[in-house]
């Protein structure tokens, strides 16, 4: 395992693949994000503000 | 198409319960955190005792904030917060309370363990493999529960903080089992399978990315929930909180080796890591101006109301402590922070500022809806805030000065860089004490900050009656209609055009001659075509984006994707390139069997926490311990110990600078040849016996790792190891120190006199393009 070998230049494919793959989704991603509709972002950031009920009593106790 | 009304109850009884244990938890963590500080100072504090140590306390205070209290923390967050937001009861009870019970013991085997000395080696992944094993489950435990929830939703979008939890489960889990992967030698026992640089590497990816799907993504999440629920108004721009997820999904897990600058890591990664960092600005600074304009209208409830004041102070310590993370990430600026106490208080400005006072406003913000009873007392919860801050300023203001004087009085060299201004590094201990005292203060106005917290929670609950949230919702059955499979998400046209744009993009990057031309001219044409096809057919590309939103399975993978993507480039580099191909002309000796048994003595007395053993490529670092470390000096050590911190001076070279006996009295007392020292005395290496029977084991598993022991034949082994005892006990004896040889004393010295010691080899030819 730790016998001495040429220094092993393919293994930069994994960087570079990495780079393109992350890069090119996450520009596709951002696009999405910045060109998403206004009815669309009201209705996601409305989403913490559903209304609750009364609250019940715990029974389990 | 029917819609039916039904009433949800949700499961708020495993809310109360991670909400209690993160007080609890907290105020313990906080607790040892004051101890570990005040040992610094005096350390008769640590009283003598191998359990009461600050080389065994440190990882047990750092894993009781991390896991026990920000976890705990986390958990409540998440469980009340996904119920709300997706319409659904958590799908399982019994998955939930195996789920609060299972981490509780993960805890309390955490407390009693590292006292005792049984530790990895490795920062914030010191428990020992069953424990790990037990985390890893328990965890698979959470992310069935949470899934299975999403699974039955009544909601079928996807709201910001859902994807920040998402994000954390799959992440964490990723980092969590590959730094832990491990080779048991008994059952409390294991060597970590990767060692030197690449232990290194995979250590601060997990370490990094700890405290960024950990200790931040989660409480992302929790922010976007909370913040606009206590300022009653939605979060100031969606579409940010959606570039903010993608963005740190994508740039932070490159960052880890922003740990390892100016170390014999390789120089690629380190540029790599300081680039992330410094890219980390903008999302981090984009979040947390999300997070205080949501405030945005309400700033006149910060005067009256706690929860509120808890959550625009932890957003502004975010902030800082995500400008001030990407600036030590600068190698000229880590230069003079790492290894000093700046490091410190950054750390505690976000531990502190951004995930303590997010857990203290929320659960503020959650007892009267918890228990159905008004908070006991509000002034005292205004009260807990301002000595909360005062102690977190005093905290920070002290590491601060502390490590940037410590750092420069340890950098500072005369004439003309040819000699250290401070060659004594107890000069630069002893001038930053009265800073490590006022950490005491500040750490312990926070700690009482906190119990003020507790009392509130205590008079607050005491007597009330707990109570569930429940909902009306309609049913529908066409929300199964926008659900989208794994099959149609793979195959539409945004996915098709990127996998074929990259696959021919690597082909003209990494083809030969007829590849890479082919591989140019189908990246152009994937371009165009996309392109086209999305100018014709934009509602089918929007259409795609918009189902994803809705679909967490696909959402999941995808952000999977993203992480991993980042793993990929720093670790399989690193792990595949052959580790002796790496040695820079240097390879180590491998320990002999009683330096082994003495290194995993340093091991469990935690000496990583206060001794580095890597001498950074910087002239004053140099001129103090020796030669620089090189990459294939510590390739035989399992776990690696090039440590974060230099409370001690560092140890790479100290192998043969001093004398047996110098180490036998620095153990005994470190003051007798160290005045002005504050490191523990270690009487009981001197009565305990050093653990053979369980070194067979051990060199079983590192042969098995790679590293060149021999087979021993019979009785080989013990008298190898007993000439070494010999050796040493006689020379000691020579010198007026009398010792059995066979004491654990005998081993840590064989141990510590190896440090630094390596065999020359050939330069490495270039290799031919």
């Amino acid at each position: 395992m730790f016998q001495r070998l040429l220094f092993e230049n393919w293994v930069c494919v994994f960087p570079l693949i990495a780079f393109i793959t992350a890069g090119s989704i996450y520009a596709t991603i951002f696009y999405r994000a910045i060109r998403m509709k206004t009815p669309q972002i009201d209705h996601f950031s409305q989403l913490p503000f559903e209304p609750e009920s009364p609250v019940s009593p715990d029974e389990t106790k | 198409m029917s819609d039916r009304k039904i009433t949800i109850e949700y499961n708020d009884g495993v809310v109360r319960q991670f909400l209690l244990a993160c007080v609890l938890w907290g105020a313990v963590g906080m607790l040892v955190g004051v101890v570990v500080a005040s040992q610094l100072n005096y350390w008769r504090l640590n009283f003598d005792l191998p359990w009461l140590t600050f080389g065994r306390l440190r990882p047990l205070h750092t894993n009781a904030v991390i896991f026990a209290f920000v976890g705990n923390m986390m958990f409540a967050g998440v469980y009340y917060s996904t119920q709300r937001l997706v319409n659904a009861r958590l799908a399982s009870n019994f998955l939930s309370q195996l789920h609060f019970w299972g981490w509780q013991l993960i805890i309390v085997a955490a407390a009693i363990s590292l006292p005792l000395g049984f530790s990895r080696g490795k920062e914030y992944a010191e428990l020992i493999w069953p424990i790990n094993i037990a985390v890893a489950f328990i965890w698979v435990v959470f992310a069935v529960n949470f899934f299975w929830t999403l699974a039955r939703r009544q909601e079928p979008a996807l709201y910001v903080a859902i994807w920040f939890y998402i994000g954390t489960i799959i992440t964490v889990a990723m980092l969590y089992i590959v730094n832990h992967l491990s080779i048991p030698t008994s059952l409390l026992h294991s060597y970590p399978v990767f060692g030197g640089v690449q232990d290194a590497l995979v250590q601060w990816w997990y370490g990094h990315n700890a405290v960024a799907f950990f200790l931040t993504t989660p409480i992302l999440g929790i922010m976007y929930y909370f913040v606009p629920k206590a300022a009653e108004r939605p979060v100031y721009s969606y579409r940010l909180s959606v570039i903010h997820f993608w963005s740190l999904v994508f740039v932070y897990i490159w960052a880890g080796p922003h740990h390892l600058l100016n170390t014999a890591l390789p120089g690629w990664l380190q540029a790599l890591g300081m680039t992330f960092s410094l890219m980390l600005w903008a999302p981090s600074w984009g979040g947390m101006l999300n997070g205080l304009l949501t405030l945005r209208g309400a700033w006149h409830k910060l005067r009256t109301d706690p929860v509120l004041k808890f959550f625009a102070a932890a957003v502004t310590f975010y902030g800082m402590a995500t400008f001030e993370g990407p600036l030590l990430s600068i190698k000229s600026v880590n230069a003079l922070a790492h290894y000093t106490d700046w490091i410190i208080g950054h750390v505690h400005a976000g531990a502190l500022g951004w995930n303590g006072f997010m857990a203290a406003g929320m659960i503020y913000w959650l007892l009267p809806r918890l228990w159905n009873k008004p908070l006991h007392s509000v002034a005292l919860a205004n009260l807990h805030f301002w000595v909360g801050t005062f102690g977190i300023l005093l905290y920070v203001a002290a590491m601060w000065t502390s490590g940037i004087t410590q750092g420069l009085m340890l950098n500072a060299t005369t004439d003309n860089g040819t000699l250290l201004t401070y060659p004594n590094f107890l000069d630069t201990l002893n001038a930053i004490r009265p800073m490590m005292l006022f950490r005491v203060l500040g750490g312990g106005l926070y700690l009482i900050g906190w119990l003020l917290l507790a009392y509130n929670v205590y008079r607050t609950v005491r007597g009330a009656k707990a109570v569930n949230g429940t909902i009306e919702v309609f049913v529908s059955d066409h929300a199964a209609e926008e659900r989208l499979g794994l099959g149609s998400m793979i195959f539409n046209p945004p996915v098709a055009f990127s996998v074929l744009g990259t696959v021919f993009a690597c082909a003209w990057m990494f083809g030969g001659d007829f590849l890479k031309l082919a591989g140019l001219f189908g990246t152009a044409l994937v371009i165009l075509l996309a392109w086209v096809h999305f100018r014709t057919r934009v509602s089918r590309w929007a259409a795609w984006y918009d189902r994803l939103l809705l679909n967490a399975l696909p959402f999941t993978l995808l952000t999977f994707l993203a992480v991993a993507a980042g793993g990929l480039i720093q670790i399989i580099p690193t792990t595949l390139v052959n580790r002796a191909s790496n040695v820079e002309g240097r390879r180590q000796i491998p320990y002999t069997p009683l330096e082994l048994a003495g290194r995993d003595i340093y091991i469990r007395e935690g000496c990583f926490n206060c001794h580095s053993q890597m001498i950074r490529t910087l002239v004053p670092d140099v001129l103090r311990y020796g030669d620089y470390s090189r990459l294939g000096e510590s390739i035989y050590d399992l776990p690696f110990q090039w440590g974060s911190k230099r409370t001690g001076p560092d140890l790479a070279r100290v192998g043969s600078k001093y004398p047996n006996l110098w180490h036998y009295r620095h153990m005994m007392n470190p003051r007798d040849v160290s005045p002005g020292s504050n490191m523990p005395n270690y009487p009981w290496l001197f009565s305990g016996k050093t653990d053979m029977d369980s070194l067979p084991a051990k060199l079983s598993v590192q042969r098995l790792l790679g590293v060149p022991y021999p087979e021993y034949k019979a009785g080989e082994l013990t008298a190898l190891v007993a000439d070494q005892e010999r050796t040493i006990a006689t020379d000691l004896k020579g010198a007026g120190a009398m010792v059995a040889p066979d004491r654990e004393i005998v081993a840590l010295i064989a141990y510590l006199q190896k440090l630094g010691k390596y065999e020359a080899l050939a330069p490495r030819l270039p290799v031919a393009q």
